[in-house]
């Protein structure tokens, strides 16, 4: 290790010496500049769209959702034209929902725990070396993409269940109250739910464990949350991050439960997700990829 | 050009690199060589900015690789592991990364048939083989056609042929004046590759010198002498002051390495004592015993029976 190579003085290639040449860095890739948050939001759009698991997800989400919305209002029509249930028929008109949350759930993980599970996340990050900008641009074509999805699907399940209501007689108009709220909203919920599970799937950076926790946290604690007693356990309940989101997304609450008025519910659940997201992006930021 | 300057990593107890300082000079190769666990692809995440050094920093071409505003333009790199999403096209993975730094897409079909890929450029990742794998990892360090290329264990999984390849576009990419670093687990293919060695072991540092010091420094060379009267040869050999070491002299086929003195020095020192030699061959040992031989106290998981080593030989 004593006597190093004799290095000539200057480090620039161009003075390393006789042989070498100089190099011309625009030679095969002109147009020298600095991509900024448009390239990193254009990369992650391709990468959505490049996996079968997107689409599939939102196939499903389009399927649950609509399919199931038409479904039960196929049901409801016959059970209110025979006086058969008490329930009014705004209740019905987003109610796939329950089912095409999941899918929003899923594939807001899928978004940054495949990267690990597959060690992508290693390339996404010498590509994009500024962490907090690769997360907002994934945060913007998840919510994007999803919001978009929600709301065409809530859309089709409202057009599809409507005509059989409408049918009985028992039809919702879009300018009813909370109707055209409701079918936006469910883009909205949707849209949110995507970057929760995001946020945890950046924390636990395992497909199988956000899944379930997300899952877990939206629907079932959330259920049981309703068996607390007392005011504060109501209190609970109501700020659950799925039942204050799904609010928004509901002409009528479907579970009858206590909830949050739509706009504060979902005001509630976009600071729960929001604090979800900037304590797994502070730590997205400090871990080794 | 990359400069690491007190570079140190620990997880917990344990120091996975510790405290090492190097300059990668542009226009020729420099090895990174090291066994298995010796910190080689930790230091590359650091040059890379994946992982965060416990202390010290690397710079490539005078900044952090984070600060670079379009790093693939800058520095390419060569991933130890695929750092690639099975379901997703070559192309398609190729073009998000272009995408991400502003490279024109023409660059994509230009370094797909640089690697030779273009024939399955639309299949999915996940059936490649290790070494197509590695093929399209190359393609990604070459995107954005940068001054700087960073490779980790590039022939891993390689058939001889692509061996050569990666062998002589290393050289090809050095001989551009680009700078040009190269890890291995594998002397023999750093011999035929680098002009200058970066050797670790067990995160320290042993070794930061041109190829052909350290061929000098480390490759120890003997002389084998064999006779039908060994003990007559190995005393005259040691009263001129000679290191004879015998080596299984008591079977045919034993023989006495003698170092301080030459061929021909030692064929007339014992034909002038009137002995017969059957013998006399100058032995070099390879780069891989020099290898072996200094970073013998730094491997992390040696095999203790010696015997293993020498039937696998």
């Amino acid at each position: 290790m004593s006597a190093g190579p004799t290095t000539s003085a200057a480090p620039l290639p161009s003075a390393a010496g006789p042989d070498v040449v100089r190099l011309d860095p625009d030679r095969h890739v002109p147009g020298r500049r600095a991509p900024g948050f448009g390239a990193a939001l254009n990369a992650e759009w391709i990468k959505f769209w490049t996996v079968r698991s997107s689409r599939w997800s939102l196939g499903l989400l389009f399927a649950l959702g609509a399919g199931l919305t038409t479904l039960i209002c196929w049901g409801a029509a016959r059970d209110l034209a025979a006086g058969a249930t008490t329930e009014v028929p705004e209740t019905f008109i987003t109610f796939g929902l329950l089912f095409s949350q999941l899918t929003a759930v899923a594939l807001g993980a899928l978004v940054v725990t495949s990267e690990y599970g597959t060690g992508m996340v290693r390339a996404t990050l010498t590509a994009v070396p500024r962490r907090g900008r690769v997360l907002a641009a994934k945060a913007v074509v998840l919510a994007g993409v999803l919001f978009v999805a929600g709301v065409v699907t809530a859309f089709a399940g409202y057009l599809g269940g409507n005509w059989f209501l409408d049918r009985e007689g028992f039809g919702v108009a879009l300018s009813d109250d909370g109707v055209l709220r409701a079918l936006v909203g469910n883009g909205l919920y949707l849209a949110g739910l995507g970057l929760f599970a995001m946020a945890l799937g950046l924390l636990v950076r395992h497909t199988a464990a956000a899944l379930t926790v997300g899952i877990a946290l939206v629907l079932v604690v959330g259920n049981l949350a309703y068996a607390l007693p007392g005011a504060w356990g109501e209190w609970v309940a109501k700020v659950m991050p799925g039942n204050a989101g799904g609010t928004v997304a509901q002409v009528l609450p479907f579970n009858g439960g206590a909830v949050l008025g739509p706009w504060t519910g979902f005001g509630v659940f976009a600071a729960e997700t929001a604090a979800l997201l900037i304590v797994a992006t502070l730590v997205f930021r400090r871990r080794d990829a | 050009m990359i400069v690491a300057r007190g570079l140190t990593k620990t997880y917990g107890p344990k120091t996975a690199v510790d405290d090492l300082s190097f300059t990668v000079e542009p226009g020729r190769v420099t090895g990174f060589l090291g066994p298995n666990g010796a910190g080689k692809s930790t230091t590359m995440r650091m040059l890379l900015g994946l992982d965060r050094p416990t202390s010290g920093s690397a710079t490539v071409n005078g900044r952090s690789y984070a600060a670079s505003p379009a790093p693939l333009r800058e520095v390419g790199a060569l991933l130890e592991a695929r750092a690639l999403h099975p379901g997703r096209s070559a192309r398609d993975h190729l073009r998000w990364l272009a995408a991400s730094n502003g490279i024109p897409r023409a660059r994509i079909d230009q370094v797909l048939d640089l690697v030779g890929l273009e024939a399955v450029a639309d299949q999915r990742v996940g059936r490649f083989s290790l070494g197509m794998g590695q093929r399209l990892g190359i393609a990604v360090a070459l995107l954005g056609d940068p001054p700087v290329v960073v490779l980790d264990e590039p022939v891993n999984g390689l058939d001889p042929e692509g061996i050569r390849w990666v062998r002589n576009l290393a050289r090809e990419l050095a001989g551009q004046g680009r700078t040009v670093l190269v890890s291995s687990h594998l002397m023999s293919e750093m011999a035929l590759t680098a002009d200058h060695l970066i050797v670790v072991g067990r995160g320290r540092m042993l070794a930061d010198c041109s190829m052909s010091r350290f061929i000098a420094d480390h490759a120890a060379s003997y002389v084998r002498v064999r006779s039908p009267r060994t003990a007559e040869v190995e005393t005259l050999l040691r009263q001129h002051g000679l290191d004879v070491d015998r080596q299984d002299v008591d079977r045919q086929d034993g023989e006495l390495r003698v170092q301080g003195l030459d061929a021909a020095g030692i064929g007339e020192l014992v034909g002038g004592a009137g002995l017969h030699l059957h013998e006399l061959t100058l032995v070099q040992s390879s780069l891989e015993d020099a290898f072996m031989t200094l970073t013998a106290d730094s491997v992390e998981y040696a095999a203790h029976q010696t015997e293993t080593a020498g039937a696998l030989r």
